[in-house]
């Protein structure tokens, strides 16, 4: 195999590539790129037998073949070339020499045929969204996704196909957040998968590289067709992003999402996220809530650790219900805001032990649980 | 003005003892204990029983063999702290810097109350001495000096019914002739081993090298010594620390083997340990099982929740295979205990998925409230009924 490739567009296109590796100590070939050269053309896959990402990039290529080689390390040595063209040539033994400028790479490679392939997809059932809608949506919930490996089935984003729209969910168990788009769903097509968090993390970073997402999923498995018709250094084609699914039954979301609401008010969510953020600067580990009260057209946020001091914040807003106070988690209450794009935020609330609930009025809803104060 | 000796501890002698007699004075003066009955322990010995030689904690079965005119008299619920508390509150008529330091001990700081010389200290102290002594019946010792340390030395020195005040400035030579035995953290094989090393007073202390003193006395030599000058920087602490862990164990009547019969003992322990918990709105973590064999020998064994909790239903599951652990000879048992630590307070996160959670903990508080009614219980669960 041989081929002559543009040093920016090949880094650029191992950069894509380059966070999906499996542990060394089980199989050494997963810590590998497969790269094969094809008509004008050379595609890079990386898998750690749950995830898989396949890219494209234009080449000059005068032979085809294949071959894997190290990928962190393949990607360091390319971004550091000091010529922009840059030639790849392979031998039968796997071992490739790499060239740019006066510079010349000897590398070890493995034979492809030890490399897992990526799964086929068939029939499965398929949607086509906007790259921006969805990166918008997952970033709208994926902070609320769990960390707590116990806790399997919440490690990752719900992606619900029913009911005439599709509906992105994740929770830790003590805060939820969905977010919903209108859309054709077939009868017949209805579904929904739990896309695990590792996934969720390599689809954001890569939806931005053209207009369109296809998106392909079994009960198993799924497939992201992500195109790359606005990306301008070298890839073509589609990026391929090939997961395995969370297998389990998603909790009932909709039964934690309160039917009622009690007091609502509308917020200034930059405003209310530089006060929290300030007020959160005295909690500890130990007292790590935030203390909200709401009085005739105030709000105020008090935070306090015994062994630091405390701080008081507060807002104007329009309120005439009754005087309540609840805590929440600091976090809870920042990374919603933060999320959003929007102006303002409506929070609503009831007592000190129900949920409270960050609201949109494009359907975007984040429940929040308090923090019991002693 | 010279400086005044302004910190009492106060010790009850042979309190539970005292606490029984305060309601039964016919035992007043008698050979007698508190303790369990033939297969217990003697948690308080008399004077009197003291001078024949039963001390605590002695096997109730070795004491009756020692002294066969011992009176037994078992633990009355409740009367102990009923005591204290009152015994305490007298000790707040005179100064509000108390702290309980257990049922039977504590500190007085009586800086705030505008002594002029030692002899209105005396005469305030000695007041309340016969005060308690009085209302409650209950015989205390006190020690007053200048700190905490010197003043638990000096009330522990004349017991019963002690009184020593240790005037400022007079520590040291209060302190030279005793045995370093009365320095708290010295035990009796401490004791008995300094003694071998030619230390049997804590003047003996001062005549040793440093280097020869951290050989005899280890790393904690400088601690040692600090507290044989009568050093002592401790406050009085008038809030009351909170336990770090809370526990019950049972002594059997009868060894025992069945399996499913300790199961259900524990159980119980772990019931009301944890009413406790949730009246003073906590919650703990972890569990832990010790058990004694007939010889004698213990072992135990703990295991954690990722979560602290405060009810007994999220611990059951532990309770079997934790007892699978500790108790793996084919031995019947003597003793259970179950420790609950791990204890957490303050801000909880409540959590979203946890309808069966929240329902089990109003039906806990529905019970806890129910069995308030009565000493008994009101309502019971299965392993609570005695099969």
């Amino acid at each position: 195999m041989k081929f002559k490739i543009n040093r920016d567009h090949f880094a650029n296109g191992l950069a894509q590539v380059l966070n999906v590796v499996g542990s060394k100590s089980t199989m050494p070939i997963l810590s590998n790129v497969l790269i094969e050269a094809e008509k004008d053309q050379i595609s890079l896959t990386t898998t750690n037998l749950d995830l898989g990402i396949r890219c494209k990039i234009k080449a000059e290529v005068k032979e085809t073949g294949s071959v894997t080689l190290p990928v962190k390390r393949l990607a360091s040595i390319v971004r550091e070339l000091p010529n922009i063209d840059v030639t790849f040539d392979g031998s039968p033994n796997h071992q490739v020499k790499l060239s740019s400028g006066g510079s010349n790479f000897r590398i070890m490679g493995i034979g492809r045929e030890d490399f897992p392939p990526l799964p086929e997809f068939g029939e499965e059932k398929a949607y086509t969204l906007q790259q921006d809608e969805l990166n918008s949506m997952l970033k709208n919930v994926s902070y609320a996704q769990s960390t707590d490996e116990t806790r399997y089935i919440l490690n990752g984003v719900y992606f619900n196909f029913r009911d005439g729209k599709i509906s992105l969910v994740a929770t830790d168990g003590r805060r939820l957040a969905v977010v919903s788009k209108e859309m054709d769903v077939p009868a017949e097509s209805a579904g929904a998968i739990i896309l695990p968090a590792k996934t969720v993390s390599e689809l954001s970073r890569l939806l931005d590289k053209g207009e369109k997402v296809k998106i392909n999923f079994s009960d198993r498995r799924c497939a992201f067709q992500i195109a790359t018709d606005k990306d301008t250094s070298g890839l073509i084609d589609n990026v391929y992003l090939y997961s395995k699914v969370v297998e389990g039954n998603y909790p009932n979301y909709l039964q934690v999402i309160p039917k009622e609401t009690h007091q609502r008010i509308k917020l200034e969510r930059e405003l209310l996220l530089e006060c929290v953020h300030r007020a959160a600067l005295v909690c500890s580990e130990k007292a790590n809530s935030v203390r909200i009260k709401l009085s005739s057209n105030l709000l105020e946020i008090t935070a306090q650790s015994p062994d630091f001091g405390e701080a008081h914040e507060s807002m104007a807003i329009g309120y005439s219900g009754p005087e309540l106070q609840v805590a929440f988690n600091p976090a809870f209450i920042m990374d919603p805001l933060r999320a959003l794009t929007k102006d303002e935020v409506f929070f609503e609330v009831k007592d000190d032990v129900s949920p409270g609930v960050f609201k949109t009025l494009d359907s975007f809803i984040c429940v929040i649980m308090p923090v019991r104060l002693s | 003005m010279a400086e005044l000796p302004l910190i009492v501890h106060l010790d009850a002698d042979a309190f539970f003892v005292a606490c029984e007699q305060a309601k039964d004075p016919t035992l007043l003066g008698k050979v007698c204990a508190v303790g369990g009955r033939e297969r217990g322990i003697i948690a308080s010995a008399s004077y009197e029983a003291r001078a024949k030689g039963v001390y605590t904690p002695m096997p109730t079965s070795k004491a009756l063999k020692l002294c066969p005119d011992l009176i037994i008299i078992p633990v009355t619920p409740g009367l102990y702290s009923e005591i204290s508390n009152k015994m305490f509150d007298l000790c707040e008529t005179l100064t509000p810097y108390v702290e309980r330091n257990s049922i039977d001990e504590g500190y007085l700081d009586l800086s705030i109350c505008g002594f002029k010389t030692i002899q209105e200290v005396e005469t305030a102290v000695k007041k309340l001495q016969v005060r308690i002594m009085t209302e409650l019946c209950i015989p205390i010792s006190m020690g007053i000096a200048s700190n905490k340390l010197i003043s638990q030395i000096a009330s522990k020195l004349r017991k019963p019914k002690g009184f020593v005040v240790i005037a400022c400035g007079t520590e040291a030579e209060f302190l030279y002739p005793l045995s370093v035995g009365k320095l708290p953290g010295i035990g009796t094989k401490t004791e008995l081993y300094l003694k071998e090393q030619g230390v049997t007073i804590i003047k003996d202390l001062f005549h040793r090298s440093d280097s020869e003193l951290e050989s005899i006395l280890g790393s904690h030599w400088r601690d040692v010594m600090s507290m044989a000058r009568g050093e002592d920087t401790r406050r009085v602490e008038t809030q009351e620390v909170q336990a770090k862990s809370y526990s019950e164990q049972e002594t059997f009547s009868v060894d025992l083997k069945e399996f499913e019969a300790v199961e259900r003992i524990i159980k119980r322990m772990l019931d009301s340990l944890m009413n406790k918990l949730r009246l003073e709105g906590r919650r703990a973590r972890t569990l832990t099982l010790k058990i004694r064999y007939p010889d004698f020998s213990d072992t135990s064994h703990g295991q954690s929740l990722a979560l602290a909790t405060d009810l007994e239903s999220e611990f059951y599951p532990l309770v079997k295979p934790l007892l699978k652990e500790v108790w793996k000879k084919k031995q019947a048992l003597r003793l259970v205990s179950v420790r609950i630590s791990g204890v957490d307070e303050g801000e909880s996160q409540l959590e979203m998925f946890s309808q069966v959670e929240d329902k089990r903990r109003k039906l806990a508080g529905v019970l806890d409230r129910l069995n308030a009614i009565s000493k008994d219980g009101v309502v019971k669960k299965g392993h609570q009924l005695e099969p």
